[in-house]
């Protein structure tokens, strides 16, 4: 029922402006292409910031790319995943979904964050619409900060 | 019902599109990253403009997903009116790929800057979600 409602707006608004369907399907597995001057950074914090409490926002920058909702099937897009105290998982599979592997499917571009004390790592990765890292892959450089 | 659903499109096709908006968070707000209000900006140089989301997140247009918008910079200009696909022009630039960030330029003089989600047909969310409006010089 919501289903159909929400298809025959998106008909709508796909005749009506005339432009490629967006197909929401989950279809498997092969990686997206990404541009190759597609960039993902750290607004904030930096390498090297002194987080004093804990909590924190942290702003993920993206470059010469868009931001698109998990399953969502749009060239050149993909969804941010926030890497915390890990190294880079697989390239060619899911990104995984834990604690130290966040997802922000909803589009998001900021996150609040609240850490332990003692210095920890992280590292921005994209995912496209199955959360799968890009071919290339679109990473950030892996930042230390310090929470205190 | 089916028959219902297919004139509703139709109906929607013709009538210019739903004139309904979409619902947005109460707490959901915009703000310009960079530059700051008050910034001084050099002439002749492109420079670039971040945008803020919070409490909400970004989607191209076209993609109904809750909760998720496209940003519009509103560039020396007033909000425009609600309930209707935002204009696209000069004052009105589109991010409908969902971006967040853009490099523009602008002519020497003062003016001012504001974000403005757009829901997946351009139209204002409810409440709008907007950010404060920004006063730059370029010089």
């Amino acid at each position: 029922m919501r289903h159909t409602i929400v298809l025959s707006a998106l008909l709508a608004a796909v005749l009506q402006s005339g432009e490629a369907p967006v197909v929401s399907a989950a279809e498997p597995a092969v990686p997206a292409p990404g541009p190759a001057n597609a960039q993902v950074y750290f607004i904030w914090p930096y390498e090297g910031t002194v987080i004093t409490g804990g909590k924190f926002w942290v702003r993920m920058g993206l470059r010469n790319m868009g931001v698109a909702p998990k399953g969502t099937a749009v060239p050149n897009t993909g969804h941010h995943h926030l890497l915390i105290d890990t190294g880079l998982p697989p390239l060619n599979e899911p990104i995984p979904n834990d604690r130290n592997n966040l997802h922000f499917g909803a589009g998001e571009t900021e996150a609040r964050v609240e850490l332990p004390p003692g210095m920890h790592t992280l590292q921005l990765l994209l995912g496209d619409m199955n959360h799968v890292p890009h071919k290339p892959p679109i990473m950030s450089k892996k930042i230390t900060i310090t929470v205190r | 019902m089916r028959t219902l659903f297919a004139s509703l499109a139709l109906l929607a096709l013709f009538a210019g599109g739903p004139a309904h908006s979409t619902d947005a968070p109460a707490n959901a707000y915009c703000y310009i990253g960079w530059p700051n209000d008050g910034q001084v900006l050099a002439a002749n140089k492109p420079f670039r403009v971040w945008f803020g989301l919070r409490h909400m997140g970004v989607a191209p247009k076209g993609v109904a997903f809750a909760n998720t918008g496209h940003h519009h910079l509103l560039i020396d200009t007033e909000l425009p009116p609600a309930g209707q696909a935002i204009p696209s022009d000069r004052n009105h630039l589109h991010y409908g790929a969902g971006e967040t960030e853009t490099m523009i330029e602008l002519p020497p003089g003062r003016h001012t800057l504001q974000l403005l989600m757009g829901d997946a047909d351009h139209i204002p969310h409810t409440p709008p979600v907007t950010s404060k409006k920004i006063t730059i010089t370029v010089k």
